[in-house]
């Protein structure tokens, strides 16, 4: 019952700290939730700042290298109007000096092939297909153009990647326009060192979309790549970001050319992002942690008075006779409610030896009205049997009962105290069965059997006679043969213990219960009960009557009191 | 007893969210994959070696490339295994010279537990996880289709091929040899099997050309064998009556092609060979082959004259650097 109380009902210190550690968590929880949101896209701002920073420095770079070409396309268009032998020379020493010019070609305004100008590089003899001048495109475009990479298809046995640029000649010469084929050597350098986080990369792209140059452009060539480059030719120059990729997209000046940087938002952003979450996962365990060990201190330091006094309680239920109450510690409630129940303990405990008392003197006042009282019937008939005595003449027998008689009447009285010698007890009990023996016409012997140290100490007077007149009336008279009745008295320890045996028919359990349970109903007298009853208030619980029968065998009533001298139970 | 509960919840969450962090710690340990080509000298392998070295730097790879002199050289392949093996690769990119002579080494490689990726010609082994390469036997198909359509009239055919046990190159000829038979105008004539070098296929068809000069159209499988035999139509002033359809893209055999030595060329992808080649290495050592596919075919296309400088065309034959 008490620890199903305990169950169901919450602690104080669960209470204070779910609700502490719970409120700091909600608040954790959104500090760190905004924080995040913040600073992803503070990382997301400044990844796309550090793409379009690097975008800008390659648009840069190969707008310097384009204005070198155009410059390069100037000195070659110069030395077009030299003369055939200083023109070879120039152009020789032109292309010595820039590697990454492949060829220098020129073209009739017809756009038949003129002169080709390469190092190490052998024209073939029959040109399948030439990639590098388109004529239609080179009469629609008004001034030097540059073509989609292609490859070199004019040499045999020698295919390298190239973009030309084609410019239109002053009037005057055969040649109507020059062409220089540019390998990507000094682009690409530059472009696949640039390196935007750890797999960024810029590409260059022409208007139209397709790709000039590509870190990877071997991979796009085999399929194995793909970049959405219609889709990027069709943006403005900004940077867009999506859930995985920054694009970011410049302008080269002077040109159609467009640098595309692409970084990656998993590397820049979300790697950062979940560093700083991991970071602040770990702070907010340690806060929790530190919150719940406080809220939990905390709560102990307020509950730990409460449970004391819960403890006081459960002790003084126990025992509230022996419970003697130190008031506890604690906050101001808890200090007023100890006082209260220190109140209440003395209070319980004033009323509980009141109601005793007034138990004892309610037992004494019945035990004295009934003492007073004398079974009017053992009267009449022990007083017949005395006046038959006489009539018989047997005068000494008379004078024996006339004297029993006057014994237990003395003793009965004791001049109204409660405990007696035991000795006075016994001669008590001895006065009543001579009587009875008398009147039963010797149907029935007794003995005593007394241990003499136990003769001065004391007892509750009346104890034996209750006992022996339930032994005669219930064990004996019923018998046929003759019964005996046997009374011991010895010590047993600190206790006094009386025995009173009898051979009679004995007692059924429920016989038993009856006795001990009731009050006797149809005759007047000290009832078993009382003498029972009369003990356990004097002494205690464990003192008392015992009961033994086995039906017609015999009865055993052992009756065990604490040793007690004269004027002992007074004082206690 | 609850206050115990709770602790231990709240450690117990500590640690998911710790190990839930620490789990994000990539190990930066290099894996050893190794390259075992059948040649080191052809335009074809060197695209191929490109393309591995390619994913082997995008995936921080410990890569060796290595190939025997000759593509006939089975043994010296499988003495490249057994030194791969021994000196720690984790996974072999192979291209097996002999379908069959090959097998047993790499079954004694992945016993001990090297993992095995088949490019361009497998090899007779079930411990190989995955193929890259051609469909070799779509590829002999599409070779005898160009003749098909360019020849008229009755063809009359010759093949020139390499090793007789390389895997690849006889699942072309049966590609090409059903496709013809199908036609029914077409007949193979005469089948060599030369090596795969340059001036040997040249002699050897050469040779095979006067033995049979009704052959009026020449099917070479491989790079070498398609150069030796634009050299001997050349040689033999064959260029009109004649049509050769050869295989990769060799710097020769496309100048043959403008010149008209070569009439059609089968164009494969080396590059993505070797790239794929490699990645799928790595998917292997890296517990991500979830979801592999047991044959990748790589991407075949029919050059010729007309189409040789369409932008797809120069995309597959020249390589960019």
């Amino acid at each position: 019952m008490r620890t199903g109380l305990c169950r169901t009902g919450l602690r104080i210190t669960t209470i204070l700290v779910s609700m502490v550690v719970g409120m700091a968590a909600i608040i954790l929880c959104c500090c760190i939730v905004l924080f995040l949101d913040r600073y992803r896209s503070a990382m997301v701002e400044s990844a796309r700042t550090s793409t379009t920073q690097a975008v800008s420095q390659v648009s840069n770079t190969v707008g310097n290298y384009l204005r070198d070409m155009t410059q390069a396309m100037e000195l070659v268009k110069q030395s077009m109007s030299e003369h055939d032998r200083g023109r070879d020379e120039l152009l020789t020493a032109f292309l010595t000096f820039r590697p990454y010019v492949v060829a220098v070609t020129s073209y009739s305004s017809s756009g038949v092939l003129l002169d080709c100008w390469a190092l190490g590089r052998e024209l073939r003899e029959e040109i399948h297909q030439n990639l590098s001048f388109d004529l239609e495109l080179a009469r629609s475009a008004k001034g030097p153009y540059m073509t989609a990479p292609h490859v070199e298809s004019i040499f045999q046995g020698s295919y390298p990647w190239v973009v030309t640029m084609t410019a239109p000649l002053s009037q005057g010469g055969t040649a109507a326009w020059v062409s220089l084929d540019l390998s990507f050597s000094s682009i690409s350098n530059y472009i696949n060192n640039v390196s935007i986080g750890q797999r960024g990369y810029c590409f260059l792209m022409d208007g139209m979309g397709n790709i000039v140059y590509h870190p990877q452009q071997q991979l796009l060539y085999a399929g194995l790549k793909s970049e959405d480059t219609v889709g990027l030719a069709g943006l403005e120059d900004s940077s867009y970001a999506d859930d995985t990729v920054i694009y970011s997209i410049t302008s080269v000046e002077g040109s159609d050319w467009r640098v595309v940087g692409v970084s990656y938002v998993d590397e820049l952003v979300n790697r950062n992002v979940s560093e700083m979450l991991r970071l602040s996962m770990v702070l907010a365990t340690v806060v929790l942690g530190a919150v719940l060990l406080i809220s939990w201190l905390l709560s102990k330091l307020l509950s730990r008075p409460l449970r004391g006094l819960a403890a006081a309680m459960e002790s003084f239920e126990r025992d509230a006779d022996h419970f003697s109450y130190r008031p506890v510690g604690g906050t101001r409630e808890v200090q007023e409610l100890s006082h209260s129940f220190d109140h209440m303990v003395l209070r319980i405990q004033q009323l509980m030896s009141t109601v005793r008392e007034e138990e004892i003197n309610l037992r004494k006042t019945e035990l004295k009205a009934l003492q007073a009282q004398i079974n009017p019937h053992f009267l009449y008939n022990t007083l017949d049997s005395i006046a038959w005595m006489c009539e018989q003449g047997r005068t000494a027998d008379a004078v024996k009962m006339v004297h029993a008689l006057a014994r237990l009447f003395r003793i009965s009285i004791s001049k109204g105290h409660e405990l007696i010698p035991i000795a006075k007890e016994i001669e008590h009990a001895e006065s009543y069965l001579q009587i009875q023996k008398y009147r039963y016409k010797n149907q029935f012997t007794y003995t005593f059997d007394v241990d003499p140290h136990c003769l001065d100490y004391y007892c509750n007077k009346i104890t034996l006679q209750p006992i022996i007149e339930n032994a005669i009336n219930h064990g004996l008279d019923l018998l046929v043969d003759k019964g005996t009745i046997q009374v011991q008295v010895c010590q047993d320890g600190e206790d006094i213990v009386f025995y009173v045996r009898d051979n009679g028919v004995g007692m059924s359990q429920e016989q038993l219960r009856s006795i001990l349970y009731r009050g006797p109903k149809d005759r007047t007298g000290i009832g078993i009960k009382n003498v029972n009853d009369r003990l356990k208030i004097y002494f205690g619980k464990q003192y008392g009557l015992h009961i033994t029968s086995e039906l017609d065998v015999g009865t055993c009533v052992e009756i065990r009191m604490p040793k007690l001298q004269e004027g002992e139970y007074e004082t206690k | 007893m609850r206050q115990n509960k709770r602790g231990l919840l709240l450690s117990l969450l500590l640690c998911l969210i710790l190990g839930g962090c620490g789990t994000e710690q990539i190990s930066s340990r290099q894996h050893v994959v190794a390259l075992i080509a059948k040649s080191t000298r052809t335009e074809f392998w060197l695209s191929v070696f490109a393309g591995a070295q390619t994913a082997a730097t995008e995936y921080n790879l410990d890569l060796t490339i290595i190939g025997p002199e000759t593509e006939e050289d089975y043994e010296a392949q499988n003495r490249m295994i057994e030194e791969a093996v021994a000196q720690g690769a984790e996974a072999i990119v192979f291209s097996a010279i002999d379908y069959e002579n090959n097998g047993a080494a790499i079954d004694e490689a992945a016993q001990q537990g090297v993992q095995i990726v088949a490019i361009d010609s497998s090899v007779d082994s079930d411990r190989v996880s995955t193929y890259i390469g051609t469909d070799n036997y779509a590829a002999g198909q599409m070779a005898a289709q160009a003749a098909l359509e360019r020849v008229e009239g009755p063809l009359r055919v010759g093949i020139v091929n390499y090793d007789i046990n390389s895997a690849n190159g006889q699942q072309r000829q049966q590609g090409a040899a059903d496709a013809f038979s199908a036609s029914g105008r077409a007949e193979i004539t005469a089948v060599i099997n030369t090596l795969a070098e340059a001036e040997q296929a040249w002699a050897d068809t050469a040779a095979m050309l006067e033995a049979h000069p009704e052959i009026n159209v020449v099917l070479a499988f491989n790079e070498p064998t398609t150069v030796g035999a634009a050299w001997a139509v050349q040689e033999l002033n064959l260029r009109d009556a004649l049509f050769l359809v050869g295989f990769d893209s060799n710097v020769k055999a496309v100048d043959g092609l403008q010149d008209g030595y070569v009439d059609a060329l089968v164009v494969q992808n080396p590059y993505a060979m070797g790239y794929l080649g490699v990645e799928s290495a790595y998917r292997l050592l890296t517990g991500q082959s979830a979801g592999m596919e047991q044959t990748v075919d790589t991407s075949t296309q029919i050059v010729d004259r007309e189409n040789l400088f369409s932008m797809d065309s120069q995309k597959a034959l020249f390589v960019f650097e």
